[in-house]
């Protein structure tokens, strides 16, 4: 019974993928299903104080450690597995299933880590098992994308394992625990480096856009849940009030905007929406107060739950037209009505309209920003609100369902698709009316209930005032996509972001050794193969014959000899030096006059 | 061509059209007067006055569009640009 009360909730997904290459048909998408359920009943079972360690080497291992943090990410990562398996019930392929759930698993014992080494390699399990829903696409764009995706993530995950080593040699603790920002070390620098890779953080931030919109239909679901939310839960419980991820979070969350509005790609549009959002979660960490904290959490649960509403109606467009282009896609209401509905919700949640999750959720935010005076901060995050209003709240929905109709006529989503969008829409609006559930299961949740109006009366009568502005805000954010439409029109292109330093830098560098090391070949050719090498040859052929004329020729001048006999002498001189062929006499001379010189010396 | 052989749908249609503009206008002219009736809270006095979130969101949106139309004109390149020289 202590076992099972203490087993950590990722190793429940882990080995219940073991399973699934054995199951039948129907009973696969079934048991996947029901996986994650079980596992969300499970954390709500763990106590508090629930603890699971043991000894490696001198180490002791904590892969269980229970809190108000770790429940809140436990709930929503199972929550939004369930949701996304039921939508995968049309996917028969068992490698995603066991990959997801492998990765699932994984990003869960992540979260339920007490130390650094636990952290580290479930880390880069999920880094392993998520490529291969990725690579599940089977194209050549997805091959090459999961590529570079798994290069950066191995090159994280080495920063993470530098920072997590020379953590345990200063301090000798292999404790996961708030870092120290005014006496930060290398360690706990490369610790944030290689955990900002993973939040999709400028400059680490284009692998994100780069594989997520390659993957398979369901891949695309699960995959804009975990590696980043993970990274904010690392961030959150290491790196709370450090300054610089305000700034960070800011520039990511405009970041996210710009490059959403340039793209083309349906699903890179959410994919940028991602770290915008990611973003706001940075920026509360940075901020660092409970309140901020709190929010960041509330957040994280309430963009899981819209976000991979989203990209589940963006992937039911994908199944049934198998587009997903801007420019190809459009006028899509007429065929797949309910699939624009649920991607309507997804899209005012994220856009923090008044009734959904996002006005409930990014209140705490910038409420937190404001509170604690950092006026450009609560600024830039209003202003990213409105922006998020402006790509995925307005620009998703309009090109894909509405827009120009191109004609196409494809059946609804399936119902499981359907069902799962449903739920998930369900989710939006509920915590978006009645958020106090929400609200109860968060870290200093008295806090965010004091501060924060939680029950509908208070939200959206008592404080009216900060509906009518929220609805300003955003009336006027859409008024300027249509008056600007003409200038938002969609092109055929991509848009350049950091990965051009290792796409085209990769080029560029192989190009320029090239060229570089090339060079120094034919310089060293044409010094050293056809110059040196035969000058070498001569000298060491008659070298010796001709410093020794330089002794023979004034004899010879002395004796009288006439230049031109010198130089045929010379001749006869060097040939003979060079066949070695004097009189014995001569040389018993020469080494005699040798050695006598040697004894009187 | 199909596209005219396809019934224009009800989004399609102009009056439709029109219509969705008035609720668009209606919509961002009543979140102005409502702002007569409630007592907003003011967290930094750089935005007390009037309207201060509907110019927030008219002049952030307008600015991202035409700062993403600056940087495209840099930074968009045909899709083929990477696979270009393989």
């Amino acid at each position: 019974m202590t076992l099972i009360n203490n087993l950590p909730p990722g190793l429940l997904l882990i080995l219940g993928a073991l399973l699934v290459p054995f199951l039948p048909g129907k009973v696969k998408n079934w048991y996947v299903i029901a996986l994650p359920a079980l596992t969300f009943w499970h954390i709500g079972q763990l106590d508090m104080a629930a603890s699971l360690s043991f000894h490696l080497a001198d180490f002791e291992l904590q892969t269980l450690r229970v809190d108000k943090w770790s429940k809140a990410f436990g709930y929503i990562f199972t929550l939004s597995a369930f949701a996304a398996f039921l939508y995968g019930f049309y996917e028969k392929n068992s490698t995603q299933f066991v990959s997801a759930l492998l990765y699932i698993g994984s990003s869960l014992m992540v979260v339920f880590a007490g130390d650094l080494i636990t952290l580290y390699i479930f880390w880069e399990v999920m880094a392993v098992t998520s490529v291969y829903l990725i690579l599940g696409r089977k194209t050549k764009k997805s091959y090459q994308a999961s590529f570079r995706y798994i290069l950066v993530h191995i090159f994280g995950g080495l920063v993470l394992l530098a920072g997590i080593i020379l953590t345990i040699h200063q301090t000798g603790s292999i404790g996961f625990d708030a870092f120290d920002s005014e006496m930060a070390t290398m360690g706990s620098w490369l610790i944030l480096a290689g955990v900002l890779v993973n939040a999709a953080a400028m400059p680490f931030s284009s692998w994100l856009p780069d594989a997520y919109p390659e993957s398979t239909v369901l891949g695309g679901v699960i995959l804009s849940a975990y590696t980043s939310k993970t990274a904010v839960y690392v961030l959150l419980r290491g790196f709370a009030g450090w300054d610089i991820l305000i700034v960070l979070g800011c520039a990511m969350s405009v970041y996210g905007i710009i490059y959403a509005l340039l793209e083309n790609d349906m699903r890179r549009i959410l994919a940028f929406s991602i770290i915008n959002q990611v973003g706001f979660m940075v920026c509360a960490v940075g901020i660092g107060t409970s309140l901020a904290l709190s929010g960041a959490v509330a957040h994280a649960f309430c963009h899981i739950i819209y976000k991979a509403l989203l990209w589940m109606s963006a992937g039911a467009v994908l199944y049934r037209t198998g587009k997903s282009k801007c420019t190809d896609l459009g006028g899509l209401y007429n065929s797949m009505p309910w699939t624009l509905v649920f991607g309507c919700v997804g899209a005012l949640a994220i856009s923090a309209v008044p009734l959904t999750s996002g006005f409930t959720s990014k209140t705490i935010i910038i409420a937190a920003a404001a509170d604690s005076h950092l006026f450009w901060v609560w600024l830039v995050l209003e202003i990213a609100s409105a922006g998020v209003f402006l790509h995925a709240g307005i620009k998703f929905p309009y090109f894909v369902f509405f827009a120009k109709d191109k004609g196409m006529r494809p059946k609804e989503a399936p119902k499981s698709m359907l069902a799962a969008m449903a739920f998930l829409s369900f989710l939006c609006i509920y915590l978006g009316m009645f958020p106090e559930r929400l609200y109860n299961i968060l870290p200093n949740s008295e806090l965010v209930k004091q501060v924060m109006p939680y029950t509908f009366y208070e939200i959206y009568i008592h404080h009216f005032a900060h509906v009518v502005t929220q609805v300003q805000l955003l009336a006027f954010s859409g008024l300027v996509f249509f008056l600007f439409l003409p200038m938002l029109k969609r092109t055929n292109t991509i848009a350049l972001d950091f990965d051009w330093f290792y796409r085209r830098g990769g080029y560029f560098i192989n190009e320029g050794i090239s060229r570089g090391f090339n060079s120094i070949n034919r310089v060293a050719n044409t010094i050293i193969a056809q110059g040196m090498t035969g000058r070498l040859a001569d000298f060491f052929a008659d070298g010796s014959a001709r410093f020794c004329l330089l002794f023979v020729r004034p004899v010879w001048a002395l004796s009288g000899i006439s230049y031109k006999d010198q130089d045929v002498l010379a001749g006869k001189f060097i040939r003979k030096f060079t066949l070695a062929n004097f009189s014995i006499g001569c040389t018993a001379l020469c080494t005699l006059a040798y050695l006598l010189l040697f004894v009187i010396w | 061509m199909p596209e005219t052989d396809i019934k224009l749908g009800y989004f399609d249609q102009p009056k439709t059209k029109k219509m969705l503009w008035r609720l668009l206008w209606a919509i961002c002219i009543l979140s102005l007067l409502l702002e007569f009736f409630i007592q907003r809270k003011v967290h930094f006095p750089q935005e007390d006055f009037f309207g201060f979130y509907g110019l927030l969101g008219f002049i952030a949106c307008s600015c991202s569009i035409l700062l993403a139309k600056l940087v495209g004109f840099f930074l968009k390149k045909g899709e083929d640009y990477y696979d270009a020289d393989k």
